[in-house]
C-alpha cells in the first residue's frame, strides 16, 4: 500500500474524478465483501466512512471508502483486505492510465517505432527477395498478398499482381487462361488438403530449355483456426531432374545389362558346357580303349561336337559384339529393298515350297536402322516362316510396316506350324530354344534377332497359335526422321 | 536287366553314356527319346504295362519341342497312374544352382546329376535297384 497524505500532496497532482472511480466501485463492493464500499476523489469528505488512500499514479490519487455504519466497525482482517484492495486498484488504474497516455502520445512514438518497423520489414523482405526460390503468398480467396522477385522478376508486374488473382494477371500478361486454371486447382487442392502439397512442373523457357520446378503450397490458419492464407514456394530443380533422369536411365541400363549377364551365364553353362562335357567324355574313353576301330569311331564323333562348340561360340561372340556396339550407325533403309534381297537369297526354298510373300510398306516405307541388322532380322524371320510351315500347306507370309508416332512396327505373319505360347512365352527368344523337330533348328535365330533389336532400344514380341500361324512384331524406335 | 530311358537330344552324350554302361556288371536295355514330348507320349501308351515301363529315366533339361521342365510337369501328372516305381534323374550340363533348386520342387525327381556321368556313378545307379 502506498500511503497518501491529503495534506502534503503537491499542487501538480490531480484528483480522481467521479467518472474515473465508477468502474472500480462494483469491484470494491464484492471483493471486500462490504456492501456500499466506494472510491472517492482525494480531498473530498465521503462522510461517515473509513477511507484508505489510493495512489493511482504519481499524478493521480483518490481514496477507497467504506461506510462507517457497519455494526461492529472493521475487523483487523477486513481492514487488511481493504488496504490490499486499495493497493490493487491503484496498480490496475495506473496500468490503464499508462496505456491511455501511450495512446495519447502515439504520434510522438510512431516516428521512432515506425522507423524500427521499417528496418525490420526491410530486413525480412531483403531475405525473401534474395532467396533463390519463388515465394508467393495468397489470401483466403487466392489473391496475391506478396510475391518475391524469384517468382516475378519484373518489378512492374510484381506490383501489379498484389491484390489480384491469377486470372487478372493472365489477362494482363496476355497469357493462356489454362495457367490460371491450373494455379487455381492447386490452390484449392492445398486448401482442401489442409496441409502442404507438392508437385513438379515442367515447362519450356523462351530459349527452348526444359525447366522443372518443385512447387509446394501450404495453407495457413489464424489463431481461431480459420483458413487465412496460402504460402507457395517454388524451386528450380532442372539440374536435379536431369540428374534423376540420368540416374534412372543408368539404373534401367544396368538392370538390362544384369539380366543379359545372367542370360549369358546360363547360355555359357548350357550351350558351351554341353559340348565340352562330350569332348571330355570322348577323351576319357579314348584313353581307356585299345581297339583301333573304336578309336576311329570315337574320333569321328568328335567332329560334330567341335562344330557345335564352334558355332555356339561364334554366336555368343557375335551377340556380345552387338551388345557392346551401341555406336553402330543407323541408315535410312527401304524395307522393300531389304525384303527383295531376303527373298532372293531364299529363292530356292520359296520356289520349292510354293511360298507366297506379300508386302505392304505404304505407311512406313523407310526404317532408320543398321543395315546389317535389318538384313539379318528379315532373313531370320522369313526363313523361320518357311522352315516351320505346315506340311501340305504352302507358306503365306505377309510382311508389313505401320507407323506409331515416332516408332515403326514391322510385322511378319505366317500361316505355319505356330507355337503354344501358354507354354513357351518366357523361353521364346532364348538361345538354343527350339520348338519343332527340324534338322536345321538350332535356336540361334530368334536369340540373335532379339539381341539386335534390343541393342537398338527396340522390342520384339510374338503372337502365335498352333496350326494357325505366327506373327512377329518388331518395334523400331527413334524413327522421327523417317516421316513420310 | 534294367530298363533305361534316355530323354536327351544329344546323340553323342547318349552314345558315350551307353558305351560306359556297357562295361557295367548289370545288364540293361535302353530306349532313346530326343525330346520330352516323344517320351511322354510313349509313357502314356504303356502306363499300365510294368514290363515295358523303365526302371530309370535320365532326363536332359535343354531339348527342342518339349524341354525337361515341361516334361516334368506332364510326367508329374502321369506318375500316379504308372504301374511302376521309376527313378528319374535329371542329367544336365547346366551347373546353375537355381535349376538344382527348381528340380527339388518335383517329387518325381530322384536326383540332379551334372554331366558328364562318371563310370562309378553309373555302376552305382544300375546296381541300386
Amino acid at each position: 500500500m502506498i500511503p497518501v497524505r491529503a495534506n502534503n500532496r503537491p499542487d501538480n497532482r490531480s484528483s480522481l474524478q467521479d467518472a474515473d472511480c465508477k468502474p472500480f466501485l462494483a469491484v470494491a463492493d464484492h471483493i471486500a465483501g462490504i456492501p456500499g464500499a466506494f472510491i472517492a476523489p482525494a480531498g473530498t469528505d465521503p462522510g461517515n466512512s473509513f477511507c484508505f488512500p489510493l495512489e493511482l499514479s504519481p499524478h493521480c490519487y483518490g481514496q477507497l471508502c467504506i461506510p462507517a455504519g457497519l455494526p461492529d466497525g472493521l475487523r483487523p482482517d477486513q481492514r487488511k483486505a481493504l488496504e490490499e484492495l486499495a493497493s490493487g486498484i491503484a496498480r490496475m488504474f495506473a496500468a490503464k492510465k499508462q496505456f491511455a497516455t501511450h495512446n495519447g502520445n502515439q504520434a510522438a512514438l510512431t516516428a521512432e517505432a515506425q522507423d524500427k518497423l521499417d528496418r525490420q520489414r526491410e530486413f525480412y523482405e531483403n531475405i525473401l527477395n534474395k532467396l533463390p526460390t519463388d515465394i508467393a503468398v495468397f489470401d483466403a480467396n487466392h489473391r496475391y498478398l506478396f510475391v518475391n522477385p524469384g517468382a516475378i522478376s519484373n518489378e512492374e508486374y510484381r506490383k501489379f499482381i498484389i491484390g489480384k488473382d491469377d486470372y487478372e494477371y493472365v489477362a494482363y500478361r496476355n497469357r493462356d487462361i489454362s495457367i490460371a486454371d491450373s494455379r487455381r486447382a492447386k490452390f484449392l487442392e492445398a486448401r482442401e488438403a489442409g496441409k502442404e502439397i507438392r508437385w513438379e512442373e515442367t515447362m519450356i523457357d523462351p530459349s527452348g530449355n526444359q525447366l522443372t520446378h518443385l512447387r509446394r503450397m501450404f495453407p495457413v490458419y489464424d489463431e481461431n483456426g480459420e483458413f487465412s492464407m496460402v504460402i507457395g514456394f517454388g524451386m528450380e530443380i532442372s539440374d536435379r531432374k536431369a540428374l534423376e533422369e540420368k540416374q534412372a536411365r543408368l539404373v534401367r541400363q544396368l538392370s538390362t545389362q544384369n539380366t543379359q549377364l545372367i542370360d549369358f551365364c546360363n547360355i555359357v553353362s548350357h550351350n558351351l558346357r554341353a559340348p565340352l562335357v562330350n569332348i571330355s567324355m570322348l577323351v576319357d574313353i579314348l584313353g581307356t580303349s585299345d581297339d583301333l576301330d573304336e578309336h576311329k569311331l570315337l574320333t569321328s564323333k568328335l567332329r560334330p561336337v567341335l562344330d557345335n562348340l564352334h558355332s555356339t561360340f561364334n554366336e555368343l561372340v557375335e551377340s556380345i559384339q552387338i551388345r557392346q556396339n551401341p555406336e553402330i550407325r543407323s541408315e535410312k533403309l527401304s524395307v522393300q529393298e531389304g525384303l527383295q534381297r531376303t527373298t532372293e537369297s531364299l529363292q530356292t526354298e520359296i520356289h520349292r515350297l510354293e511360298a507366297e510373300i506379300e508386302a505392304d510398306f505404304a505407311s512406313a516405307p523407310v526404317i532408320n536402322f543398321p543395315p546389317q541388322y535389318l538384313r539379318s532380322i528379315l532373313l531370320n524371320l522369313i526363313s523361320n516362316a518357311l522352315k516351320y510351315h505346315c506340311p501340305g500347306r504352302p507358306p503365306r507370309i505377309r510382311v508389313t510396316t505401320r507407323r506409331e508416332k515416332d516408332k515403326i512396327v514391322l510385322a511378319v505373319a505366317d500361316n505355319g506350324l505356330g507355337v503354344d505360347l501358354v507354354k513357351h512365352r518366357d523361353s521364346f527368344f532364348k538361345i538354343g530354344k527350339v520348338f519343332h523337330r527340324h534338322p536345321d533348328a538350332k535356336g540361334f535365330g530368334l536369340f540373335m534377332t532379339k539381341t539386335q533389336v534390343e541393342a537398338m532400344g527396340g522390342r520384339i514380341w510374338v503372337e502365335s497359335e498352333p496350326q494357325i500361324g505366327t506373327t512377329f512384331y518388331i518395334e523400331f524406335i527413334n524413327q522421327q526422321n523417317c516421316l513420310p | 536287366m534294367k530298363n533305361i530311358y534316355f530323354i536327351d537330344d544329344d546323340p553323342v552324350f547318349i552314345y558315350l553314356t551307353r558305351r560306359m554302361m556297357s562295361s557295367s556288371r548289370t545288364g540293361f536295355d535302353a530306349k532313346e527319346f530326343t525330346d520330352g514330348e516323344l517320351a511322354i507320349d510313349h509313357l502314356r501308351k504303356i502306363s499300365d504295362q510294368p514290363d515295358l515301363l523303365p526302371d530309370i529315366i535320365f532326363l536332359d533339361l535343354s531339348m527342342p519341342v518339349m524341354d525337361g521342365w515341361e516334361f516334368l510337369e506332364e510326367y508329374s501328372q502321369l506318375r500316379c497312374s504308372l504301374s511302376k516305381n521309376i527313378s528319374l534323374f535329371i542329367v544336365s550340363s547346366s551347373i546353375s544352382p537355381e535349376e538344382v533348386e527348381r528340380s527339388k520342387t518335383y517329387a518325381a525327381v530322384t536326383d540332379f546329376l551334372i554331366k558328364p556321368l562318371r563310370a562309378g556313378k553309373i555302376e552305382e545307379l544300375l546296381a541300386a535297384k
